[in-house]
């Protein structure tokens, strides 16, 4: 009966997101992050029509369908990524480098992972990859969301409640996937039955922040720190030899 | 178990920041986001302060007081001397670190409006952000532990990284000179 009650809440909140969406122009603005709902939205209704009608295909269908939304929440990423850095083409290089670099890293710690591992079916393999993908998803999150803080970028509402949702999702999902694959962990038993509810609430967090459409911060006019940037820093590195050195000689304390 | 940890971390993280976003996002902090000329006059007077302060700094952690007073006073003259040093030493580290905070606050704001930063300076300067805190709380350890008089050179390193601060800020203050984008 819960169980069943949040699946319907879940594609109800789905079908919301879509529909405000589509009014409001949003599902134009945000494509793939309107497509990985979509997406989710399939996926929930075929896997609980095959929960209800024919549930001996439920199981065999279950992790496969839970490995493409996990691949295709990767297009969340990219969306944020893309307006995040639109105004800053010099961030998005910077972002776009560090952002490989821990997409191979995560990758190559994954997939040692995945090939060590000796699966005793399919799914079981399903299992870890999906589970590996998150774990890539959960390190490129982390060095975007460092980034957007460090840097205080600015953001629209509809975009910071994308983010907030999406955040809060990989999070807990990160850190009940970890306890998942820890048998007997009481913790992970507590965790799993309240997995469906942290997506429900994810869901709503993105339902209330995307209820309406709000205008973006605008970008920031250029001026001469930007146009001198080269300069600033060529500047930078000689005065900071120079001071260095000065200061070094003022502070050298006599034992 | 171990292999369990980084996980957790990095999912807890995501939610810290996620959160942190929210905070930065409001109302209150985007106004906040802006850098005010008062703020600019601020950090430039926090920087001269430094410059000006490095005589009186070197003589905090300078022993040649403390081996005068040994020679010409009491045990508890000395005590009360070295007591008195020390909250010195710790006031003014903490004094600096809120200042290099708060000048990497305003380079990372004016980095934001950037539209062309060096990624290859932004990683040298983060890279000397972190040796400085790392430094700066060694150095706040040993003042502690072992009195002013004994970590020279945590404090050489301090106040070296704290001037390279210093210096990027004021290039770029020298730099700013369009007022009308400061609110």
């Amino acid at each position: 009966m819960l169980t069943n009650l949040i699946w319907w809440s879940g594609i109800t909140l789905e079908t919301a997101i879509l529909l405000r969406g589509a009014q409001l122009g949003l599902l134009r603005k945000y494509p793939l992050f309107y497509s990985y709902i979509f997406c989710v939205f399939a996926k929930d209704l075929i896997v609980l029509l095959t929960y209800q009608f024919a549930r001996n295909l439920y199981e065999p269908l279950y992790w496969p369908a839970e490995l493409a939304t996990i691949v295709a929440s990767y297009a969340v990423i990219i969306e944020i990524f893309r307006w995040a850095t639109r105004h800053k083409p010099g961030l998005r290089r910077l972002a776009q480098n560090l952002l490989l670099i821990v997409f191979g890293v995560t990758v190559a710690y994954a997939g040692s992972d995945f090939l060590h591992g000796r699966f005793a079916s399919v799914s079981a393999a399903i299992v870890n990859l999906g589970r590996d993908l998150r774990y890539v998803e959960g390190g490129v999150l982390l060095v975007m969301l460092w980034l957007l803080v460090r840097y205080r970028i600015s953001l629209g509402r509809n975009l910071v409640g994308l983010i907030v949702g999406y955040s809060f999702w990989v999070g807990l999902n990160l850190i009940n996937l970890a306890f998942w694959f820890q048998p007997g962990n009481e913790f992970s038993v507590l965790l799993r039955s309240l997995a469906p509810a942290t997506y429900l609430m994810t869901l709503a967090i993105w339902c209330v922040t995307l209820w309406a459409a709000h205008t973006d911060p605008e970008p920031p006019s250029e001026s001469n720190i930007e146009r001198d940037y080269e300069l600033l820093l060529a500047k930078t590195q000689a005065i900071f030899a120079r001071t260095s050195e000065l200061l070094l000689r003022l502070t050298r304390i006599r034992p | 178990m171990i292999g369990l940890l980084p996980i957790v971390l990095v999912g807890s993280l995501i939610l810290f920041l996620g959160l942190r976003l929210v905070l930065l996002s409001s109302s209150t902090h985007r106004q906040q986001q802006a850098v005010s000329i008062e703020e600019l006059t601020k950090a430039r007077d926090a920087l001269d302060t430094v410059f000006v302060e490095s005589a009186a700094i070197r003589r905090i952690f300078s022993s040649e007081d403390m081996e005068f007073i040994a020679q010409s006073s009491t045990h508890k003259v000395q005590h009360l001397f070295l007591k008195d040093r020390k909250a010195l030493a710790i006031q003014w580290l903490r004094k600096t670190q809120k200042e290099v905070a708060q000048l990497m606050d305003i380079h990372l704001r004016l980095a934001g409006y950037t539209i062309e930063p060096s990624p290859r300076f932004e990683l040298q300067l983060t890279a000397r952000y972190v040796a400085f805190f790392v430094a700066s709380y060694t150095l706040l350890l040993l003042l502690w532990l072992r009195g002013p008089f004994k970590a020279k050179r945590v404090v050489d390193y301090t106040v070296g990284v704290a001037g390279y601060f210093c210096t990027v800020f004021s290039v770029r203050l020298e730099n700013v000179s369009a007022p009308a984008r400061w609110s």
